[in-house]
Order: structure tokens, then sequence, then C-alpha cells
């Protein structure tokens, strides 16, 4: 009797013993599995870019080509096409575990002028949300070129905000973005600007901005007057982390060329998509028997 | 049937075979206490072992890497030179059976000759030995204590012992140089990597059949005692196994994940309970359904290391190790275990295990944390085990038959 009594006494002890440990394994697992997943997403830091006015999703094409050269793991081109109907179109592949694919966003409506821009801002927030949804990031960088930059500066003041607890952006660069559109003399705002002004205090304050601005001659690229380049000062310094101003000169340095400016492209490489890459999952050393 | 009944019931009388298993009897306690080390050391005081990983032992233990390494230095010299001790062992025995006299001198020369087989001459003066041989090389220890012991009692002419002795000593030494050397020369043209086959493959054809294949062949090679081509543990750095995790991490669940079909998800996670050939089933059935005292103790003492999927104690115990009896199951269980969960895999019953787990996870426990807490990957698990129970119930019925019989014999 007693021998069966303690059969049963060791049944019951390493039952008990048995679903304690998987009780504790489950709840590491858990935490493991989150935790990885955590890091494992936060490792992907895509670079947004925003065409400006008049130009489609395609506008970079030569310019990813170009940040591509010479590249062991290029960066992967996904495209955006947001339809006039708000409807999103998504074209180009990610490569498999890269860390900073390259993401363009074009709107069907690319036209000019204030109104169409806040439009596009709203379509580029829908944009974005969508494209949170399938990568899962959590910090971000942004190209803008022209009225791109402006877009995404109304994005910033207006609907960034309630993502700002999940994603944070980190670096944007606008080239040629004329904050003040075509008007030379600063001490006349345009609506857009003093509406930029007004709401600056929105501005996430851990970003770092960079202004590209291109001359042809002394004052302007062409198309948009180095002043109104310039007037993103009054929007981002002393709000963000860094502000920094830049000039381009030379071949290429026309508003439109931009883009395909080797100077820039040098710029691209040196201040965005250096984002450190975060630590590799550990690994199961320890080989047994 | 009663005719290959006898016929390994004359095999199990066989002087080889009693041989193997008085070494194999030398040897049980240094590898028992060998691998609980091993245990101890990797799985309870290495920050990525399981028991350290769950229970967090490393950061609340005082001198847990002190602890570590003496664990440390008891595995390595214990199973981590198995090979020597199988040399000795063998050797002696080897002349006490063929002479019915025993020798001290004759374990010394067989682990001599090993030694002289596993050293190393071209690494600049210091002395080291070949880290493959010391590890895994059971079979080769034993052969050589083998052959060493049957030219030291192979002679049976008058002449003074100590000249005899030098004589065969000589030629053991000879026959030990040349391969040796003849191992070097393989080694250096790179034709001996046949014996190297240890560590993951890349599953690039990652399809079931390979599965199927590779596990065969490591359970195979596990039986002679030698490291097959799967690693007793889940490693997760093969690239079909890296893909399965940035999959399930991206898409937030292990479900339909890119690789199905690979070690990890099937042979590790179902097929590898307590080790090679599901030691965890054996050591059960053997607690059932085992009438002899001895078998009992020592399933009950391989326990403990088996839990943590390191089953050498059990191998060299019963022993399952050359035990033409156990090949059967041994090759054959798991093989069972990885078809039916590739059955569960291919009709999404079941997650694939994707998540890395600790080092030595008990074994059911493998698919459930790598799945992330899937239950019914737990269910099947103890199905699996409950149902390798009784595939292994007649094979230890056989072997009992077959000892009780050669016992009668004798």
């Amino acid at each position: 009797m007693t021998w069966k009594k303690r059969h049963w006494l060791i049944a019951l002890i390493s039952i008990v013993m048995g679903v304690a440990v998987i009780g504790v394994s489950l709840q590491w697992s858990r935490k493991n599995v989150s935790q990885l997943a955590q890091r494992h997403n936060s490792t992907i830091v895509p670079l947004i870019m925003i065409p400006g006015s008049s130009a489609t999703e395609n506008r970079f094409d030569s310019l990813v080509k170009e940040l591509n050269v010479n590249r062991r793991n290029p960066h992967s081109l996904l495209k955006i096409r947001v339809a006039k109907n708000d409807h999103l179109t998504f074209s180009g592949e990610m490569r498999p575990r890269d860390r900073a694919p390259i993401i363009v966003v074009g709107f069907e409506n690319n036209h000019d002028g204030y109104s169409n821009i806040k439009n596009q801002a709203r379509q580029f927030n829908l944009a974005f949300k969508a494209l949170n949804e399938r990568l899962s990031f959590s910090r971000f960088e942004v190209v803008g070129h022209s009225n791109g930059g402006l877009i995404f500066t109304v994005f910033l003041e207006k609907d960034y905000s309630q993502y700002a607890n999940e994603v944070q952006v980190t670096k944007l660069m606008t080239i040629g973005s004329p904050f003040n559109f075509n008007e030379r003399n600063v001490n006349n705002k345009t609506q857009m600007l003093s509406d930029f002004i007004k709401n600056r205090k929105k501005l996430p304050t851990n970003l770092n901005v960079y202004s590209v601005a291109g001359t042809q001659n002394y004052t302007s690229d062409g198309i948009v007057p180095l002043t109104s380049v310039m007037a993103s000062r009054y929007i981002f310094q002393g709000q963000v982390k860094h502000f920094t101003t830049m000039t381009v000169s030379g071949s290429n340095a026309q508003h439109s060329d931009l883009p395909q400016n080797r100077q820039i492209v040098n710029l691209i490489n040196h201040y965005m998509l250096t984002a450190k890459r975060r630590r590799q999952v550990r690994l199961n050393e320890p080989v047994l028997h | 049937m009663n005719q290959s009944m006898a016929l390994m019931v004359r095999a199990y009388h066989s002087r080889v075979a009693r041989v193997m298993q008085q070494t194999f009897q030398l040897l049980f306690p240094v590898i028992l206490l060998g691998s609980s080390a091993e245990v101890l050391q990797f799985v309870f005081l290495t920050a990525s072992g399981y028991v350290a990983t769950i229970f967090n032992v490393t950061h609340w233990l005082p001198f847990d890497r002190q602890l570590s390494a003496l664990m440390a230095i008891i595995y390595r010299c214990t199973l981590g030179m198995v090979g020597m001790y199988g040399a000795y062992g063998t050797a002696y025995f080897t002349v006490k059976v063929y002479r019915q006299k025993s020798s001290p001198s004759a374990g010394l020369i067989g682990l001599l000759a090993f030694l002289m087989i596993a050293f190393q001459a071209r690494s600049g003066g210091r002395v080291t030995f070949n880290p493959l041989l010391m590890t895994e090389g059971l079979l080769v220890g034993m052969l050589v204590g083998y052959v060493c012991g049957r030219i030291l009692s192979a002679f049976k002419n008058r002449r003074s012992d100590l000249q005899e002795m030098m004589w065969r000593l000589t030629l053991i030494f000879v026959l030990a140089v040349s391969v040796n050397w003849l191992m070097s020369f393989l080694s250096r043209t790179g034709s001996l990597s046949i014996m190297a086959i240890s560590g993951t493959q890349p599953t690039s054809g990652n399809a079931l059949s390979f599965v199927l294949m590779m596990g065969a062949l490591t359970e195979l090679l596990s039986w002679l005692g030698i490291g097959g081509p799967y690693t007793a543990s889940p490693t997760f750095t093969d690239p079909a196994s890296i893909a399965n995790l940035n999959h399930a991490l991206k898409t937030g669940s292990p479900w339909n994940a890119p690789h199905p079909y690979t070690d990890t998800t099937l042979f590790h996670s179902y097929a590898n309970f307590g080790g090679n050939g599901v030691m965890l089933a054996l050591i059960i059935a053997i607690l059932i359904f085992s009438k002899r005292a001895n078998s009992r103790t020592i399933s009950k003492w391989s326990i403990f290391p088996a839990l943590f999927n390191s089953h050498y104690a059990m191998m060299v115990g019963i022993p399952v190790l050359f035990n033409p009896i156990f090949l059967l199951p041994f090759i054959l269980v798991p093989i069972v275990n990885i078809i039916i969960a590739a059955i569960f895999l291919a009709l999404h019953w079941l997650p694939a295990a994707v998540y890395p787990v600790p080092a030595g996870t008990p074994g059911p426990l493998i698919a459930f944390l790598g799945t992330n807490g899937n239950w019914v990957s737990l269910l099947l698990g103890i199905f699996l085990i409950v149902l390798d129970v009784l595939m292994y119930a007649p094979f230890i019925k056989l072997a009992e038959r077959v000892q009780k019989s050669a016992g009668e014999l004798k």
C-alpha cells in the first residue's frame, strides 16, 4: 500500500511541477516573442520620399538607382500612388530583410496651390497609415522634393501627433521646397507660411531637419526663390532638434534637376539612410550532446 | 522467428558483445555525471540555457560563473573525452574476455594508442588532440581499444614477457601513428569531411523527404556514437529558420511560415524528446514495462539529463549504442514522429515552431514555446510520447527475453 501511495505522490508532484513549468515557460515565451517582434520591427527604418507638383510616384527612380550604385544590399523601392478618389495602389517590391527600404508616395492630383497641398497631405496621411500597417516600423525618415516638403510639413503639423507614440520621424530633408511659394520677400508671408509658423509648436522636438536649396544664381534655382526655401527657418529653427540649411550650386542645380544632383545624392546618402542597425536576435549557441 | 531469436541470443552472448557491455558498465557512471554536469552548465548556469532563462538564474545565483566553470571542467573531462575512456575500457576488457586473465597494462595501451591517433602534431609544439575524436570518438575509441586488445591477446608464444610486450607495443604504436598520419593526410586533402558532418547543414531543399533522410541519418550515426547532421538542440541559425522567424515577427503569428518542413519545425520540435531516438520515451517505457532492476535504476538516473535532451547516459547505460535490438526503434520512432507532425503541419492543424527556444528546453516544450504557446502542439507532443512509449515497449520485452536466454546459455 505504501508502495502505491509513494508512486501516486511522485506522479502528483511531477504533474504539479510540470504544469508550473509550462505556465512559467509560457509566460516567458509571450514576453520573449513580443520583445523579439519589437526589436525586429524597430529595425526597419523606411525612407519616405514625396515628389513635388506635376510629378508621379516614378519621380525618384533615377535617384534611387543612383543611391544603390555599388551597394551590396540595395535599398528596395516601394511606390504608393494615391488616386483622386483616395484609392491606394502599391507597386514595387520589398527585399526580404531590407532594413532601409525607400517608399515613394505619389499623388494623382499633383497640382500646385495651398488647397491642393492640404488635400495631398490628407491623402499622404491615408497612405502613411496603410504603409505603417503593412511594415509596422517604429522610425522613419522623409525626403520631400519641392511641394513634397510642404505636404509633409502640413502632415507633421496636422496628422502626425496621432502616431507620435508609436512611430517617430527622425529626419526630414526638404529639397528646394518653396515654404513661401514664389514670394521673394519674407515679409510678405503667404497664407501657407503663416499657417506653418502658427502651428510650429506641433512639430516634433526630436526631429533633424535639413533644408537644401538649389541655386542657379545668387537668388533662385530658376523657379523657387532662395528666400522662399530659406523661409523654412522661421518654421523649424528653435522648434526641432537640429535645423541645417545647405545651398547647392553648379550643374544640375536647377529646381527640377535637384533630385538628380550629385551633391544632393551624396547628402541623402550621408545624412539620411544612416539609421544604425539594432543588435541581431540572440541565437541559441551551446550545443548539447 | 525462433531462429533469429537464437541468432540474437548468440550475438548477445558473443565475446565482442560482452566486451562492449563491460565497457559500457565502466563508462556509465562517468558519462552520467558528465552529462549531468553538461546540463547544469548549459541549461542551468549559462544565460542562454532554458532554466537560466526561465528562472533568471544568472541574476540571483551568486558565483554562477564560477559554478559554471566548475561544471565545464567536469563535463570536458568526462563526456568531452569519452573516446579515450572507451579505448581504455575496450582494450582492458578485450584482453580480459579473450584471455580470461585481467591485465592492467592493456587498458593503458589502448588509451595510449587512442591518444596517439587523436594527437595533432601540427599545432606548434602545444599538446592538442583532435577535438572531434575526443567528444564524438566513442566508436573510434572502442575500435582502437578492441584492435589493441586483440593484438595483445593474439600471439601466444613462450618468450620472456618483457620482450614480447615490447614487440606488441611497437606494433600498436606503428599502427596508431600510421592512422594518425593517414587522418591528417586525409583531412588536409579534404576527403575526411564525411567524418565531420556535425552542425546543421543549410536546409536548402527543405522538403519533407530531406528532413526525413537527414533525421534518419542522424539517428543512425547517433546509434553508432557519432554526431549526425542534426545537432542535439535546434540552433535557429540556418537560413530557413531565420526566414521563418522573420515572417512570424512581421505578421505577428507563427502560422503560414515560409518553410514549414525543416529540422527545427519537425526533427527538433517533435522527434528529439530527451535527445536522439526519443530517449525520454525509452526511459518511460522501461520504467513502466521493464522488470530488470538494473535497467530501471539506470533509467531513473538518466531522467535528469534526458529531461534536457542529453541522452548519452541512456545510450551507454541500457545500452542502446551498437545494440541491434534497439536500432530499429531508435530510427523508426523519430521518423514516425516527424511524419505525424508533418501531417499536422500540412493540414494546418498546427503552426510551425519558429521562435527560438533556450538551449536545453525539455523536448515536448520546444514546439510549445516555438509556436509561442500553441496548445495543440503541446498535446501533440504528449500524444507522440505516449505513442513512442508504446512503440518502444515490444523492443524492451525482446531485449529482456534475449538477455534472459543469453543468461541461461551461460
